[in-house]
């Protein structure tokens, strides 16, 4: 609650007749937007990997499929459905090794190296699921509980039920591949039938970080303060006192203006450090971008935004997870462009003390099959895939649910999506039937008719 | 199937009436006495007075006249009044005659139908013919049509007037809403589900003012819909099917075509020029891919084509596949000078495409097809769990005698459409008077437009909204007489509780009309407007993303009204987004009105502000009087003027004095 009090206590500061309606207004918003319970997590970023990592490739290992490399997936797994193919493929054996890490001993393949030193930190959920075949539909699933376009995206609920905890930046950044967009596009931070407040905002490195931040060429910050001060001074005269909702169009303006300066700075990596560079990668070819985006998911939530949302992979197939032929090739590339960040932005948040509060989520829209496709690539397996969280009172250090021997299906404890937004919003004090908004008759709700918080990942 | 034959039988036999299942009836026999499913009550009202006055007094003093007129041209043509001159009665009959007036509801209408011009999803194409539809709507509410024909135009224009190409343009309401159109392998029947989950939440929605979607997978306990009900609906629709049906004659159609073979003979050199280039790399990347391909694969393409067996054929189709490279694996490999050229050559390509001549006129329609498939009641709404099977039919708690509707696959809608205009039909006249009152007056008499059923809100004047549905009804369903009482009440007429803000259309259309930027052409195909590069870098696309947005030749075509601009469900324009437009994914009945700092940002510094102040600034010479004129309507306060005069002192240009009348809370909200 720290937060509000000093978010009170500046708008105060600056409030004259009008800002103080406007910032009462604006506080009560925040008052409304408070979490249920006490929360383990203040903030989130969600890893989102464009195109779907294989889980038997990365933390998922399967022996048998190397036992049976060449071979049918026996009968008695019945049919297999894929976007392209139906399993009648023969098996593909992983071309990776896998190791044990750590105290806890949890196995990772040789293409993680480095997130595999953080795997103590890890909690990773082998048995999660979506329902479809299809990469769009799937990451509506994930971003927003359903295979639909439509519904508004987890960090748009998580925004809706907490607020900010920022006067100076969006809650809600979003950060795409530089390349282009995932398939599902903006409805993955979109905040479909809540108010625009709640879509999630981009966020890219450089001078400009938010559309439309800077005055347009010539015009300098004095300028344009001048043109706000009239704007302002007109906005007191046309405002009753009374009416909350344009007294706080006036603070709004003030923000917008407060954000000209606090964005750019929030984004200007410069001032790091050589070596908290180095450590994401930043300067190398292969790490550069995401390793940037990673670091910059951090500065944010440290300045108190709410839900960072990254996407490794986007426009050209070539830049993406999806790999149908050249698994070798392709997941070589993409761990190759995310391990060392990813790694980085854990053991970062862990020195400063931040992964405590910061629930980190590593996922996709869904795995990859056993089977092969095209002799060396796999087709979509959206049956049962890895998935994994950190920091923001997860309990690292452990593996839950599990695939069969050949990773195709999750067996025993499956986990859909509405499990692992009710987890989310657990962890961020938020309770999955109290967040709820009244939309065309039906109270909507992200995990829809409920789902179950998976208690073995905090506790 | 023998007991399906008798009871089909027994239905015909006995005037078609299906039977009810006692179950069925008793979970809703309760809930007929709800006040939604009663007839409305009319009452009387005295002689001499305004109905609304009498019914729903004004609670606060009327507004001055000039603020009132600016409000009304707000309200009624989406923009600030050109013309304030005579009474307020004269400027309303102006206005409501004006093509605008058409244009705003238009867009409110299209709003609730989730109208858009794409599909929507990760390919979100554009739909040629859909703009049709949204032309006829404007058309219809600037024709006054009775609401009555409107609806049964829309929702089965094709089996009530055959042969009538507006009708038959009309149906596209059943299409209006997002669709998902993907490759690989599909799930025929989700798919199909999904379309139906879409028209019948549409149908139910906007002229029922019922939410449906609650009992696609289960009864509600206080709702009196079944999940029955839901399916029956559903097999109102068994037999409808998507289809764009060419409404253009011969000539017309053959005049498109020829113009499509000049225009394609245009861009052949083009086309084949860079084949040309590209071929050596293609060829390259074969070479270079061919040695990485699996060993199955290389050895099925050394085997002759026709020598192949069926298996082989399929393994020679992958392998082709993996041996095509994407667009970006091409240019990659071609060297710099010709992948200059290349680009220039792709840059005419795009150019000339720009003149690509329209294809002959479609309607973007549905089509009643003879044999109606199957429809089940489906477990949890899941298609794979199918439940018993259920005929067409309506929601039992409203259901009165639907004739032989359920039996003939072809003419089900406009059964559907008859049942729907019945005067006697309780809630489409009641849902659409709240409607007319939620525009005018910002707030529904059930404020809940979409959802009169148990769940929803209650009526806040149960006789307000009975009269105004009665008269609706006697009046020959005259949406300009409702809208018209509305509008000459004292309730409209007095001092706003709390200020309605424009919204984003308002917004963007207030702002081309005061700059003087405005291109009133109506209809025809939608338009783009430039976008950011940030907004142009999201645009999905797997293919090379080099004419993702072209803007129209005649720059003018830039400015039009926002009803006519492209609608695309997944690129959203930023200024629009920032208040509220909604997402065109579900029925919106009513705009949100957010506050947040990113609207600021937009409305200061977007390239669209920067030009339109510019602009304005242009149109008034600087002048501060006419520059107050035209945004606000009135003339400047010596206040104001001394303000405008201390901004000029300290540097501030006429284009910022300009750019913050159009930020200012008196522009944005209305009086």
């Amino acid at each position: 609650m720290n937060s509000f009090i000093s978010r009170r206590n500046v708008l105060r500061a600056s409030a004259q007749g009008f800002g103080a309606v406007a910032a009462e207004w604006l506080l009560q918003r925040e008052l409304q937007a408070a979490p249920h319970f006490a929360p383990k997590a203040k903030s989130v970023i969600f890893l989102f990997m464009v195109g779907a990592p294989s889980s038997m490739d990365t933390f998922d290992p399967k022996p048998a499929l190397n036992k049976y490399h060449g071979q049918p997936l026996p009968a008695s797994y019945g049919k297999v459905g894929g976007q392209f193919t139906d399993g009648s493929n023969p098996l593909l054996g992983s071309p990776w090794e896998f190791k044990r890490y750590g105290k806890s001993g949890i196995p990772v393949s040789g293409l993680m190296p480095h997130t595999a030193e953080c795997v103590d930190d890890i909690c990773f959920v082998r048995s999660f699921y979506t329902e479809s075949v299809v990469h769009a539909p799937a990451m509506y699933q994930v971003h927003t509980g359903r295979i639909l376009m439509g519904y508004p995206s987890m960090g748009s609920w998580v925004t809706y039920g907490l607020g900010n905890a920022t006067d100076n930046l969006p809650a809600y950044v979003v950060m795409p591949q530089p390349e282009g967009t995932p398939e599902g596009g903006t409805p993955c931070w979109g905040s479909a039938f809540l108010p625009a407040v709640h879509q999630g905002t981009l966020l890219r490195p450089g001078p400009t970080p938010i559309l439309h931040l800077k005055p347009p060429a010539g015009v300098g910050p004095e300028r344009q303060r001048r043109t706000l001060d009239l704007i302002q001074e007109m906005n007191r005269m046309d405002t009753n006192p009374e009416d909350s909702e344009m007294a706080a169009r006036i603070a709004s303006y003030e923000l917008a203006f407060k954000m000209q300066s606090s964005a750019p700075e929030a984004v200007d990596i410069a001032k790091e450090p050589e070596h908290i560079r180095k450590m994401y990668g930043i300067g190398e070819e292969r790490t550069n971008d995401f390793g940037t985006r990673c670091l910059l998911a951090r500065r944010m939530v440290e300045r108190g935004v709410r839900f960072v949302q990254i996407y490794s992979g986007g426009g050209p197939v070539s830049i993406q997870w999806d790999a149908h032929s050249h698994l070798k090739e392709n997941h070589e590339k993409m761990c190759g462009l995310t391990d060392q960040p990813v790694a980085a932005l854990l053991k970062d948040l862990k020195q400063r003390g931040l992964l405590d509060t910061t629930l980190v989520i590593w996922g996709s829209e869904f795995g990859r099959l056993p089977t092969s496709e095209s002799g060396n690539g796999r087709d979509h397996n959206p049956h049962g895939y890895t998935m994994w969280f950190a920091g923001g009172g997860v309990k690292g250090g452990q593996i839950i649910g599990e695939t069969d021997e050949f990773g195709l299906r999750g067996v025993g404890e499956r986990y859909h999506m509405r499990d692992f937004h009710a987890t989310i919003l657990h962890l961020l004090g938020l309770d999955q039937h109290k967040l709820w908004y009244l939309h065309n008759g039906r109270h909507e709700k992200l995990t829809d008719f409920g789902g179950t918080p998976i208690a073995k990942v905090y506790s | 199937m023998k007991r399906l034959l008798v009871s089909l039988l027994c239905v015909s036999l006995l005037g078609g009436e299906p039977r009810v299942d006692p179950k069925e009836e008793a979970l809703v026999a309760k809930r007929r006495s709800y006040w939604a499913f009663q007839a409305p009550v009319r009452v009387e009202i005295p002689a001499g007075v305004h109905p609304i006055d009498h019914l729903e007094p004004a609670k606060r003093p009327p507004l001055e006249l000039a603020k009132l007129k600016r409000r009304l041209a707000l309200d009624l043509t989406g923009m600030p009044p050109k013309d304030v001159s005579g009474s307020y009665e004269a400027m309303l009959e102006r206005l409501m005659a004006s093509p605008r007036y058409g244009e705003r509801w238009g867009q409110k209408w299209l709003d609730l139908v989730r109208y858009a011009d794409t599909n929507g999803y990760e390919l979100d194409a554009e739909r040629e013919h859909a703009w049709r539809y949204r032309d006829y709507v404007i058309r219809s509410f600037n024709a006054n049509k009775p609401f009555q024909q409107f609806l049964r135009e829309q929702i089965a224009g094709d089996e009530l007037f055959p042969g009538d190409k507006e009708a038959l343009v009309a149906t596209g309401f059943w299409r209006a809403g997002p669709r998902h159109v993907v490759g690989g392998n599909q799930d025929e029947e989700q798919n199909r589900q999904e379309d139906l989950i879409e028209m019948t939440h549409a149908v139910s929605a906007t002229f029922m003012g019922l939410t449906m979607n609650c009992a696609r997978c289960h009864n509600h306990k206080f709702d009196p819909i079944l999940q029955a009900d839901y399916y029956r609906l559903q097999a109102i629709l068994a037999a409808t099917e998507f289809r764009e049906v060419q409404i253009a004659d011969g000539e017309e159609a053959q005049a498109a075509d020829e113009a499509r073979k000049r225009h394609e003979a245009k861009l052949k050199p083009i086309v084949d020029e860079i084949k040309a280039i590209e071929k050596p790399y293609r060829e390259q990347f074969r070479r270079d891919k061919l040695p990485t391909l699996d060993q199955q694969f290389r050895e099925v393409l050394e085997i002759a084509k026709e020598k192949r067996t069926e298996e082989q054929k399929r393994l020679a189709k992958e392998a082709e596949r993996q041996l095509s490279p994407t667009w970006d694996e091409v240019v990659a490999l071609i060297p710099p000078e010709l992948k200059a050229k290349r680009a220039g050559l792709r840059k005419r390509m795009h150019e000339i495409n720009l003149d690509e001549p329209a294809p002959p006129a479609h309607a973007y329609s549905v089509f009643t097809v003879d044999e109606a498939r199957k429809t089940h009641v489906l477990k949890v709404g899941d298609h794979k769990h199918k439940l018993q099977e259920v005929e067409a039919g309506l929601p039992l708690v409203l259901k009165r005698d639907l004739g032989d509707f359920a039996l003939d696959p072809r003419g089900r809608r406009a059964g559907l459409a008859n049942w729907l205009a019945d005067p006697e039909n309780p809630l489409v006249a009641r849902v659409f008077v709240n409607r007319v009152w939620q525009f005018r007056m910002g707030q529904g008499i059930v404020k809940t437009m979409n959802d009169f059923g148990t769940l929803g809100a209650r009526p806040s004047n149960l006789k307000l909204l009975d009269w105004l549905a009665t008269e609706f009804v006697r009046s020959g369903y005259n949406v300009k007489h409702i809208d018209r009482l509305i509008l000459t009440s004292k309730a409209y007429q007095q001092q706003a509780e709390r200020r309605r803000r424009m919204d984003s259309d308002q917004l963007r259309d207030s702002i081309l009309a005061v700059s003087g930027m405005l291109n009133p052409k109506m209809g025809g195909r939608p338009v783009k407007t430039p976008i950011e590069p940030e907004i142009y870098d999201i645009i999905f696309t797997e293919a090379e993303p080099d004419n993702l947005w072209p803007l129209p030749k005649d720059r003018s075509e830039m400015y039009r009204r926002t009803v006519y601009v492209l609608n695309r469900r997944t690129v959203r324009l930023p200024m629009l987004a920032n208040f509220d437009q909604p997402d065109t994914m579900s029925s919106c009945p009513e705009r949100a009105t957010s506050t947040h700092a990113l609207q600021g940002l937009t409305m200061l510094n977007s390239e669209f502000m920067q030009e339109q102040a510019k602009a304005f600034a242009g149109r008034t010479g600087g002048d501060v009087a006419k520059a107050n004129e035209l945004a606000l309507g009135r003339a400047p306060s010596e206040a104001e003027k001394r303000q405008a005069r201390e901004f000029s002192k300290k540097g501030g240009t006429a284009e910022d004095y300009h750019l913050a009348l159009l930020n200012r809370n008196e522009f944005i909200y209305l009086p």
